[in-house]
């Protein structure tokens, strides 16, 4: 596997830098019809850090995540995560990262309907084949206890509330012990108290556990949990300082 | 539990639907491949397990054994053909009698038990070797019982038990030749000879039967000769008979494949959500296809166990006249057939899911 080095204009010095995004352009379709989703964008992100992505609808930001966490390949710019060149993997590779060192928490929870909680944790388990199965349902166990829903663990997604299938999903993406959790709009689908909820706990686990976590919403009052905000406009990404948030959106 | 299965147990009524109608149709399968196979038996069986390798009729036979006529010296002559080991006369006649199930009719065979043509298939007891005896394929009848041909009420007494060995679908009794000999003069007291049927060749090792036939109808005036598939085909009726069966059967066969492929392509496509989230939490498209292929196993494997229930149930309940019973290798040949067919439609379900495109779990396309 190749390494870059890499020098992104806004490398926090608060830790070791474990997510890295230099200069990653996506653009779809070819000549006068390409459309750039995102420009040249650079970031980084250490160890423990959880930050998050402001930006309006359509301006880029599951785009972003989607190439951060391996579903989308950029067209230009290197994403390392660790040791590793995310930008440079065989889908092959990609699918071996998403189930090993990255934890995504989708839109809407998007927890597989026919599987319990508990299931929904144990199948993103069996994936990478890090853990036992005896040690993967103790993990599992842990988790739900931790994220309140061992009584809910048999439970599958249409017999839980919209925030216990959050919460699910979130222990969906920690499962594996990943490196790096993407977190994308996790408050879309509840009301304002259980969304604070959320992102609360979202942020004590990436703490907790040492995680890199970012978050994607639109929604300003969210970034108080995180620690440091990034702005997306038309593909466009700059570091905020906390004033200027997206002002008109 | 692997995913799949567990699926399965959570949509047990749409799983058991599709069971159900994929077991109602390895049952249509099963049955009509069991029936179509007892009846062509029936109506072949006495020449199938003849114990020869070559038949020989009359030149004006048309290939049919009941309308051949031969002079009893033919078999001499035959005999003495290059690449005949041993060759013995058949005579049969379709006659009235009195069976264990009341008067019918009964395909009466008169071989030589020192020759070639007895038949093969004695499941009880042993063939005739003194007159009047005989082994028959009748319904109800045992060893020691009695059948009585009619109208000249010669009783013949059983001494072996046949399987397989019926003709045109009617009983058979074997008796040796100067049994069947005395049961016709006593039928046609002014018949000059009674003539036989077939000559049956046991060919010398290493003799190609087809070139032996051809052998016996070129040296011996007035003959045709047959390898035993090759009478068995030409027995009037089979031939249709296992074409009309052979397009039901098929019919029914792709119908449980296109069946099969079809819904799982629909489940597939409804799940196609569920894929893209598990492609985009890691799930390889292999470990996908995979579930597809443990859920086609799985409904096989009860659609089929319940079909044999089935179609044990309907062979037990049914009064098809004719005997009839579940073939193992039939039913292994025709469930193994259902699976693998039904994998390689499950191949359509498979390209979807290659195709997936994890990023859409993101919505970032």
């Amino acid at each position: 596997m190749t390494t870059n080095t890499v020098a992104p204009a806004d490398v926090q010095q608060t830790g070791k830098p474990i997510l890295e995004v230099v200069d990653v352009t996506k653009t779809y379709g070819e000549g006068h019809t390409a459309v750039t989703a995102i420009a040249a964008a650079s970031l980084s992100v250490a160890e423990g850090q959880f930050v998050s992505l402001l930006g309006p609808s359509g301006s880029g930001k599951t785009t972003l995540i989607s190439m951060i966490g391996g579903l989308l390949t950029p067209t230009s710019g290197t994403i390392r995560l660790g040791d590793q060149v995310v930008s440079d993997m065989s889908k092959k590779e990609l699918t071996n990262l998403r189930a090993e060192r990255v934890g995504f928490v989708f839109q809407s929870s998007n927890l597989v309907p026919f599987l319990t909680a508990r299931e929904n944790l144990l199948y993103v388990a069996s994936l990478p084949k890090k853990h036992s199965r005896k040690a993967a349902a103790k993990r599992a166990d842990e988790l739900l206890g931790e994220l309140g829903l061992s009584d809910r663990a048999n439970n599958v997604p249409e017999k839980l509330s919209g925030g216990e299938r959050q919460r699910v999903a979130i222990g969906r993406a920690l499962m594996n012990d990943p490196d790096l959790i993407l977190v994308d709009e996790p408050t879309a689908a509840l009301d304002t108290a259980l969304g604070r909820q959320v992102v609360q706990l979202l942020a004590r686990e990436v703490k907790q556990r040492g995680k890199t976590g970012i978050m994607v919403t639109h929604d300003l009052r969210m970034v108080e949990y995180t620690d440091q905000v990034f702005e997306i406009l038309d593909g466009h990404l700059t570091k905020s300082d906390g004033t200027t948030l997206l002002d008109g959106h | 539990m692997s995913i799949a299965l567990l699926e399965m147990r959570r949509a047990k009524l749409r799983f058991g639907l599709l069971s159900g109608a994929v077991a109602l149709l390895v049952f249509l399968v099963l049955f009509l491949s069991t029936l179509s196979g007892a009846l062509i038996e029936s109506f072949t069986g006495a020449i199938k397990n003849l114990n020869a390798d070559v038949l020989v009729y009359s030149s004006s036979a048309r290939d049919n054994i009941q309308g051949s006529r031969l002079d009893p010296s033919v078999v001499a002559k035959v005999a003495a053909v290059p690449g005949v080991a041993a060759a013995g006369g058949i005579a049969t006649t379709t006659t009235s009698a009195q069976l264990p199930s009341g008067k019918g009719d009964l395909a009466l065979f008169g071989f030589d038990p020192t020759k070639p043509g007895a038949p093969d298939g004695v499941k009880e007891g042993r063939l005739p070797n003194a007159a009047n005896e005989t082994a028959v394929d009748v319904a109800g009848a045992t060893i020691g019982s009695t059948i009585t041909l009619l109208p000249t009420n010669i009783p013949l007494e059983v001494v072996g038990i046949l399987s397989g060995a019926q003709f045109s679908a009617a009983p058979t009794a074997y008796v040796d030749l100067p049994s069947y000999q005395a049961a016709l003069k006593a039928a046609n007291p002014n018949a000059p000879f009674i003539p036989l049927n077939a000559v049956a060749v046991e060919t010398t090792p290493g003799s190609d039967p087809a070139a032996v036939a051809s052998q016996v109808a070129n040296t011996v005036p007035g003959t045709a000769g047959y390898t035993i598939s090759d009478a068995v085909a030409k027995i009037p009726g089979v031939s249709s008979v296992s074409q009309t069966f052979g397009i039901l059967v098929g019919m029914t066969f792709v119908i449980s494949i296109v069946v099969i492929g079809f819904f799982f392509l629909i489940l597939t496509v409804q799940k196609m959500r569920v894929f893209t989230l598990l492609r985009a939490t890691g799930a390889s498209t292999g470990r996908l296809a995979r579930s597809v292929v443990v859920q086609i196993t799985a409904v096989v494997v009860v659609a089929s166990a319940v079909a044999i229930l089935l179609v044990w149930g309907a062979l037990k309940g049914a009064s098809t006249g004719i005997p009839v019973s579940l073939d193992p290798t039939l039913v292994i040949g025709t469930v193994l057939a259902v699976w693998v067919f039904s994998l390689a439609a499950g191949l359509l379900s498979i390209r979807r899911i290659r195709s997936i495109d994890p990023a859409t779990a993101a919505g970032a396309r």
